[in-house]
């Protein structure tokens, strides 16, 4: 679906994207994931074209994204941003359709299709259909944000540290409503994260960044559990039980705080 | 108690005048509004996504903004001429600077996340300027709008200087005539006219999103029809065109007498007299109300209009001392009225010219007809004791005050003191009073009507004639206030109506009545 070709981005004198070649597949979820720095954010956004590379290329379901015209190519890729980039002066339904009225789809239809995603998201239409974005508390603008990217139906969705402003609480919350959202079956996600949790809970494929390159990459168990190197094994390191008890998926809460107490205890 | 009911009285005689000018102002505010909206929002604009250009764009409006009213109007007139499109430059000039400067800020100022994520969704660059930024600018961009509506109020009463009407003309002409009521039938409508506006923008400015959307839409349209209440301010439709200064405009002796008296029915602008006889020398006016012995009247070929049916009275000069001086130094006398009867209308008109136009010192030009007239003596020793001179701000008054001091040094044994640009009649007559000044040339009429202010029909009686007004404030102040009138110098600096002398003999014209009939005729 995307296809990434030794993509180079510089400011100035600093190389945020030095030469990152990956490709991913339809209905793929990849996450980048990273320390602040690392260049993960700049590769999204030359993605949607929000930053031009250097040099390097990208295709989409096999079109250079060079060739074609941003506005058209946005329209077709959904994002998420870490601060909701919601439109203050539109009304949460209007916030929602802004993409689908960009496509000049029907009334009728946008409105149709924002009720259907405020259900699923967990907001009730009537009572928030003609809310303004600060009325609502940052979990809930959240929720809209992602609404938004999704209403168009569009193949491709890039999300920015999308719950990385939120309390731990509230982030669980709209992340567990998110994955259950039917549509990211057949969506394409690149997904951005400091949170190593996150990227866990969410990818098919990780991303390890570092320095504008990507250090490794695979799938969560991979990395977890066949670090490829010094930087790979520190960075999981800190989590490591917590992620390995997630991955053994136990609900056995007793067990595991024993389990827990005896990974304190031993040296490693 | 007084003052509330005079001026309510004056606002109703003058009702039609008052709603005309308010109706003009409004125009004329939105007319400058309308162009400073028109290229302001686009340049402010185009200066949040061209950074460079902002500093520059900025600057030059900034240094327009800093450009004294009064000054840019006088840049104004060489370029464009008298008028509406001078007047309603200037205005757009000073509404430049808070539009530019709030659109870039507004925009400026509109959260990044925001924008971002308007591009990121597609939307094209027409798209975000309409749906976000400008929305979301729209509070501060309608604060610089408000800024530049009251700021153009203001300076709009300046308009009335340059004959393009406004609720100036009575604050101008009030002033001119120290007339409170007329100052405030002009000032009180504008105050309220600033408040007014600045209240309905500030509505504009508080609305929410949807109303924002929709003032977007409607708000040209709006400042449009406003600015179509302004028409040329035009009285009637003859050929001749006159600039009267707004004192004239409000005076017995001045417009009303030559309606009531010649029955003068012209089409008329007010103007200053500072750009008035430049006009009519450019072929703008074709009467004016000037000075009969101001040296414009040579340097732009100018002709006066004789006053046959004597509606303007006589306005002699002569020199008024201290009666205690004239005591202590009986040589001063004799002394100061070397000059009676020396200086006629033209010989004045002539001195006049050579400072106001050729730019020589009043000092030399007193010096050179002293000594043309075998009036020159060297200075004597001065050990005597010494005369204060006082003088008006007026290059006339300079000239007199330059001559009586050699006058004084040359044939007595007395020092001089100049105090010469005491502002106006009632600062030199106030320092006279009270023993600042020892003597300041005054004329008859300006001491009869600015400072005696007879009854009217004592005004009215003595107006026509050049000996009795003058028989009357002599014997008037040395009464009241001590103060003695010597001889008068020769000259009248009355009121006269002008033309262009080629045009008048054209015409035919050499007296107001000929062009109260040449206007009559005209029409038919």
């Amino acid at each position: 679906m995307i296809e990434v070709k030794n993509i180079t981005k510089t400011f100035g004198a600093h190389k945020a994207v030095d030469n990152i070649s990956f490709s991913v597949g339809d209905g793929e979820n990849v996450v980048f994931l990273g320390t602040s720095g690392c260049g993960k954010t700049t590769l999204l956004k030359m993605i949607n074209r929000l930053i031009e590379p250097d040099s390097g290329e990208i295709s989409i379901g096999g079109r250079r994204i060079r060739d074609q015209r941003p506005e058209q190519l946005r329209r077709g890729i959904g994002y998420v941003f870490q601060n909701n980039g919601l439109f203050p002066h539109y009304s949460i339904g209007e916030n929602i359709g802004i993409v689908p009225r960009l496509l000049g789809w029907e009334a009728t239809r946008i409105a149709a299709r924002t009720e259907q995603l405020m259900e699923k998201l967990h907001l009730p239409p009537d009572q928030y259909r003609h809310a303004w974005p600060h009325e609502l508390s940052g979990g809930q603008q959240q929720r809209v944000g992602i609404a938004r990217a999704l209403a168009a139906n569009p193949p491709v969705l890039l999300m920015d540290e999308p719950f990385g402003a939120l309390d731990p609480i509230t982030r669980a919350s709209v992340r567990k409503d998110f994955k259950e959202l039917d549509e990211l079956r057949s969506t394409t996600i690149v997904l951005v994260t400091h949170d190593v949790q996150e990227a866990f809970e969410l990818a098919d494929r990780i991303f390890l960044m570092d320095k504008g390159t990507i250090v490794q990459q695979g799938t969560p168990d991979q990395l977890l559990f066949e670090p490829g190197g010094e930087y790979a094994r520190e960075f999981f390191e800190e989590q490591r039980f917590q992620l390995e008890a997630a991955r053994i998926g136990s609900a056995d809460y007793p067990a595991l705080i024993r389990a827990f107490d005896h990974f304190r205890k031993t040296p490693h | 108690m007084d003052q509330s009911e005079s001026l309510w009285q004056f606002m109703q005689q003058q009702s039609g005048k008052l709603l005309q000018q308010t109706v003009q102002h409004i125009g004329l505010t939105f007319i400058s509004l309308f162009i400073a909206v028109l290229i302001g929002l686009p340049l402010g604009i185009y200066i949040t996504r061209h950074r460079r250009a902002a500093g520059v764009v900025l600057g030059i409006a900034g240094v327009l903004q800093t450009i004294p009213s009064i000054a840019l109007l006088g840049f104004m007139i060489p370029l464009l001429g008298i008028g509406p499109l001078p007047a309603i430059t200037a205005l757009f000039l000073y509404a430049l600077l808070p539009v530019i400067r709030n659109t870039y800020t507004g925009i400026d100022g509109v959260d990044p996340g925001v924008r971002e994520a308007a591009v990121a969704m597609g939307m094209t660059g027409a798209q975000r300027l309409f749906r976000v930024d400008l929305v979301l600018a729209f509070p501060v961009i309608m604060a610089g709008i408000r800024t530049a509506t009251v700021i153009n109020v203001g300076v709009g009463t300046l308009a009335a200087y340059i004959a393009a009407g406004g609720l100036g003309e009575f604050i101008f002409g009030g002033i001119a005539l120290n007339n409170t009521d007329m100052i405030l039938a002009g000032a009180i409508p504008a105050a309220l006219l600033a408040i007014g506006l600045d209240f309905l923008l500030s509505l504009l400015q508080r609305m929410g999103a949807k109303g924002r959307m929709a003032a977007i839409r409607v708000l040209p349209a709006v400042i449009l029809l406003l600015s179509s209440l302004y028409v040329f301010p035009i009285g009637n439709n003859s050929r001749l065109l006159a600039g009267f200064t707004p004192e004239f405009m409000g005076r017995e002796d001045g417009d009303i007498g030559l309606r009531s008296v010649y029955g003068l029915k012209i089409r008329t602008v007010v103007i200053s007299d500072a750009v008035m006889y430049k006009a009519i020398y450019d072929g703008k006016l074709d009467v004016i109300s000037g000075y009969s012995t101001d040296g414009r009247l040579k340097a732009y070929d100018l002709t006066v209009l004789d006053d046959d049916l004597k509606i303007f009275p006589p306005y002699y000069a002569a020199p008024v001392v201290r009666r205690n001086v004239l005591q202590q130094y009986p040589e001063l006398a004799p002394v100061l009225n070397k000059l009676a009867g020396r200086i006629d209308d033209s010989v004045m008109t002539a001195l006049n010219y050579q400072v106001e136009y050729r730019h020589e010192s009043p000092e030399k030009c007193a010096h050179d007809f002293l000594v043309s007239h075998g009036l020159y003596h060297p200075p004597r020793n001065g050990s005597k004791g010494t005369i204060r001179l006082g003088s008006k701000i007026f290059p006339e008054q300079y000239i007199l005050t330059d001559m009586y001091a050699e006058l004084i040094r040359g044939y007595t044994d007395l020092q001089v003191d100049s105090k010469t640009g005491l502002g106006g009649t009632k600062i030199c007559f106030e320092a006279l009073l009270n023993d600042q000044i020892d003597l300041y040339p005054e004329y008859t009429g300006t001491a009869l009507l600015a400072i005696l202010r007879p009854p009217l029909h004592d005004a009215e009686r003595l107006a026509a004639n050049r000996d009795s007004v003058y028989a009357y404030v002599k014997h008037r102040f040395n009464t009241l206030y001590d103060l003695e009138w010597l001889d008068p110098i020769g000259f009248n600096n009355a009121y006269a109506l002008m033309m262009r002398r080629k045009e008048a003999r054209q015409l035919g014209i050499h007296t107001i009545s000929d062009l109260a009939d040449y206007l009559k005729k005209d029409k038919l």
